[in-house]
């Protein structure tokens, strides 16, 4: 009966030090469809991938290609057997071409020399037989990341593997390139090749999947047949306990305007142009803002040109009322707080106790030192009380080194620090990146509790169930500028998509009335 | 006893201390090695002369020389414990210097040069202020400080370039070395400081007890006679102590480490990162410079002051001291102790046997690759029952023999 499983992963246990990353899981792939695995961050989904994939050898278990045990000792084995991956971060040189790219590993050779001819002809064909849209003489540093997918995709179709395996894929694209890449993977399964789909965008997994195993805390939870259940049920799997899904908030009650950007303009590193071009927008205390838009439109600057890490190359910014276009980091921090993007660049000294990250910006206050000691007790008493309120666990309580703790962890306690600031702004960009579903639920909790405080709240956020749940207001952000406003009761993702990917705007600048 | 060693190794300090401890033994262990293999090459000794080479290299420090009939004696010899005290002095001093630095983010390799200055600013306050007219402790502070002060000004020139240029410390460190070997050469050359009164001194300067500033011996000259110490030791661990509760409870500590642990989360939080590349360079150099001072204002020693062709070992040696002390500014006092003990050990091979002295910093050598190995080390202590195989990480230790130090020219 099992001649339709095409990859059998049996009792599969793998164990580092300390810690079981796989106990006993067995995922069975059957021929033609496409399989969700699902669980959050932590829960041994890529280490079961890494498993089938050869990176890692398993303690325990075996794993079977079409009822026949295999080993799999290395990558190489495995594109051996079929199995393909594309990985959450592209495996691809960025100066090298498309078509080199994907021949990387894999070419025909004559006496040495290179065969591109019949390797450009068959990448065409698979590019046209699948609506893969690539310009193979084109270096990858100069594709857009849904084309760079498609390369990886190419890559697994070049080396005619059967069991395709996608991590996280949808992660950096838009609503319309995600419609497309689903649309791909049925094509796929429709040909008999087989899929494996990592996520924990429950939304994706309902549209997409067959059949979806479940993880938790590197255990088996179940597999289940998609059409037999719901968001609600498998998200209640995947965190074993009831989550609330939706955000649950009353409508905003906007004040007076906390934030005022007026032709607001931050230099990019990267490129001669403004990477923030003449920005405009008010932020009212007790709403939540969110700025959508594709990672790398401008976001991350107009954040570093707003908090003072980077100097703005024009136009002002003005924070309860004064003018802080030029102020110093410390001065513009006295009335903001900043849940930054890259936790572990900006958001904590990772060499640091927990208890010294607590209080990151606060060791000069009176009440933690005296005549330039800092004052041992009152930091550990505080930080025993943020741990306590924030609910932030941690294997020695204030003392834990802040590298030890997981990732949902370090960011409750970044944001019980700049929660527990107490000021009138908050920027928070990516709040809950990489968080699992419990983790997520708690930030969004905590956030729309500071707007209903009457703290204005800017969000940025790459994540549209996000941006759609958590906002009064939205603002599209393409290249730099502003190019629309929305009601997030009067619009849709769709709708958000074509802006985030350029193809409408309003009128230049989007500027509130 | 198994358990206990086990939970021992779960402390972080505990691996660090024990990753240092192996860097010294293999160090020592390849010192004995190299001894053995030059001994049996060599058609001048034999296995005796080896035997005794080992000896000294394990336990030079308690060596009292040889008996009537031949034979190396040991015990305690307070002329070596002294002297090694004595030249502890500037080497834990140098390697606060480097460690203040590591700690910030920062490799001061510009400890040679802050020396220098450091060097020649004491010599010229404490030669040129007349002791007749004021009193020779105040003209010995004076000099000490503006030692100090010359070293933070120049260590500050490669934090200042840092900050505002965003040119790498090193290279800035490395030029500003080289300058002030020939800024020192420039001050000392046809100076009134120039020894001219001992016939062929006239490549050195006075010592400081040619104007009657010398640093204190009370009651040390009485421990341990016959040798050179004073009480600039004393000085030296109190800065230490000084340093450690500098870094570690006051804020403007705090912010030094953590601009050094993370500069972009120091700037998120509103830390003038630049302010303190600065300072943290500043006060690397004044400790470099009281390294100076304190080994000049000794008295025992003068300076050769033809340094423009060579920059001075004891800059070069604080970064071992500071690796093997993990930049703990306690620690650097014991393994600055460590390093000058093995200079000691380097005079008896000299002095009783064939031998000569470069042996041992074939030894410093050693440590110092594997002290760049401490984090595997740590790694390997940690997890030792999980992965026995990182034991052969331990391998590459002889290769560093090739790696000896290159010899200062410092006047003694």
């Amino acid at each position: 009966m099992d001649s339709e499983n095409v990859i059998e992963m049996l009792h599969i246990t793998k164990e580092f030090p300390g810690i079981i990353a796989n106990d006993d899981i067995t995922l069975q792939l059957r021929r033609g469809e496409i399989h969700a695995l699902l669980g959050e961050n932590g829960a041994g989904k890529s280490t079961l991938m890494s498993v089938l994939f050869g990176l890692y050898q398993p303690e325990k278990g075996v794993i079977k290609k079409n009822g026949q045990e295999v080993k799999i000792n290395d990558p190489n084995d495995a594109t051996a057997l079929g199995i393909g991956m594309v990985h959450q971060h592209f495996k691809l040189i960025e100066v090298f071409t498309v078509l080199d790219n994907i021949i990387l590993g894999a070419e025909t050779t004559k006496a040495g020399f290179l065969q591109k001819k019949e390797a450009r002809a068959k990448v065409e064909a698979l590019s046209q037989r699948y609506g893969l849209k690539v310009d193979l003489d084109a270096k990858v540093e100069d594709i857009t990341v849904g084309m760079q997918q498609r390369v990886e995709i190419l890559k697994m179709l070049y080396r005619d593997n059967e069991i395709l395996i996608f991590d996280e894929p949808t992660a950096v694209l838009t609503p319309q390139e995600i419609d497309e890449l689903m649309a791909t993977m049925k094509e796929f399964a429709k040909e008999g090749k087989s899929i494996l789909f990592i996520s924990h965008k429950l939304n994706e997994i309902m549209a997409v999947s067959d059949r979806v195993t479940v993880l938790r805390k590197g255990r088996y939870i179940g597999t289940v047949d998609t059409r037999d259940t719901d968001k609600q049920a498998l998200s209640d799997m995947m965190v074993g306990r009831s989550v609330q899904l939706e955000v649950k908030k009353a409508p905003a009650q906007p004040g007076e305007a906390v934030l005022s950007l007026r032709d607001f303009c931050v230099p990019s590193r990267a490129h001669k142009r403004n990477a923030v071009d003449h920005v405009s927008f008010d932020v009212r205390a007790g709403e939540i803002v969110c700025i959508a838009g594709i990672d790398g439109n401008g976001q991350t600057e107009l954040v570093y040109g707003l908090t003072g890490l980077e100097k703005s190359s024009g136009g002002t910014v003005t924070l309860c009322g004064e003018d802080i276009s030029h102020a110093s980091i410390r001065h513009r921090g006295r009335n903001l707080s900043h849940i930054p993007e890259d936790r572990h660049k900006h958001g904590l000294v990772l060499d640091f106790s927990l208890e010294q990250n607590l209080v990151l910006q606060r060791y000069q206050e009176k009440r933690f030192q005296t005549r330039g000691f800092i004052n041992r007790g009152a930091v550990r008493e505080y930080a025993r009380q943020l741990i306590g309120q924030y609910d932030v666990r941690s294997g020695q309580g204030p003392v834990t080194a802040a590298r030890s703790m997981s990732g949902g962890n370090q960011q409750k306690a970044i944001i019980a620090r700049e929660l527990d600031r107490e000021k009138p702004l908050i920027v928070a960009v990516q709040p809950t990146r990489g968080l699992d579903v419990g983790a997520i639920e708690y930030i969004h909790g905590q956030l729309v509790a500071e707007r209903d405080r009457g703290r204005a709240v800017l969000l940025v956020s790459l994540e549209l169930d996000e941006v759609m749940n958590l906002s009064d207001r939205i603002l599209v952000m393409y290249e730099g500028e502003i190019v629309g406003e929305f009601d997030p009761q009067q619009t849709d993702v769709q709708e958000l998509g074509l802006y985030m990917a350029g193809a409408k705007r309003a009128e230049k600048g989007g500027r509130p009335a | 006893m198994k358990e206990k060693w086990r939970q021992l190794m779960e402390r972080d300090g505990a691996r660090t201390v024990a990753s240092s401890l192996i860097s010294i033994v293999i160090g020592l262990l390849v010192g004995c090695i190299i001894v053995i293999i030059t001994g049996l090459a060599s058609s001048s000794m034999d296995g005796g002369s080896v035997w005794d080479g080992v000896r000294l290299v394990l336990g030079g420090i308690v060596s009292t020389g040889r008996d009537a009939a031949g034979r190396l004696t040991f015990g305690f010899n307070p002329a070596n414990v002294g002297n090694m005290l004595f030249r502890a002095t500037p080497l834990i001093l140098t390697g606060l210097s480097v460690a203040v630095a590591f700690k910030t983010g920062l490799f001061n390799i510009g400890a040679p040069g802050q020396y220098l200055m450091g060097t020649a600013a004491t010599l010229i306050v404490a030669l040129s202020i007349p002791t007749s007219s004021v009193p020779s402790p105040v003209v010995w502070l004076l000099a000490f400080l503006a030692g100090i002060l010359a070293g933070a000004l120049w260590g500050a020139i490669p934090g200042l370039v840092k900050a505002l240029l965003n040119i790498n410390e090193v290279l800035a460190c490395i030029m500003t070395n080289w300058i002030a070997a020939n800024v020192v050469t420039w001050i000392f050359d046809g100076s009134v400081w120039r020894n001219l009164e001992e016939y062929g001194k006239t490549n050195y300067i006075y010592k400081t007890t040619h104007n009657g500033v010398e640093t204190a011996r009370a009651g040390l000259d009485a421990l341990f006679p016959g040798s050179q110490v004073n009480w600039g030791f004393g000085i030296a661990v109190g800065i230490a102590v000084l340093v450690y509760v500098f870094m570690t409870k006051t804020t403007m500590g705090y912010e030094l480490v953590a601009c050094g642990s993370n500069r972009h989360a120091a700037r998120y939080a509103g830390i003038n990162d630049k302010r303190n590349i600065v300072l943290s360079m500043a006060i690397a150099g004044g400790l470099s410079g009281a390294g100076a001072a304190l080994y000049w204002l000794s008295g025992n020693t003068e300076f050769a002051w033809l340094t423009y062709q060579a920059l001075p070992a004891t800059g070069f040696n604080g970064i071992p001291v500071a690796l093997l002390a993990a930049s703990n500014p306690i620690g650097v006092i014991f393994t600055g102790c460590f390093m000058s003990m093995l200079n000691i050990v380097g005079q008896q091979l000299t002095s009783l046997t064939p031998y000569n002295e470069y042996i041992t910093d074939v030894i410093i050598a050693t440590i110092v690759y594997l002290s760049a190995f401490s984090l595997v080390i740590k790694l390997w202590l940690g997890g030792r029952k999980k992965r026995p195989k990182a034991q052969e990480l331990a391998a590459p230790a002889p290769a560093a023999a090739d790696g000896g130090e290159e010899k200062g020219g410092e006047g003694a």
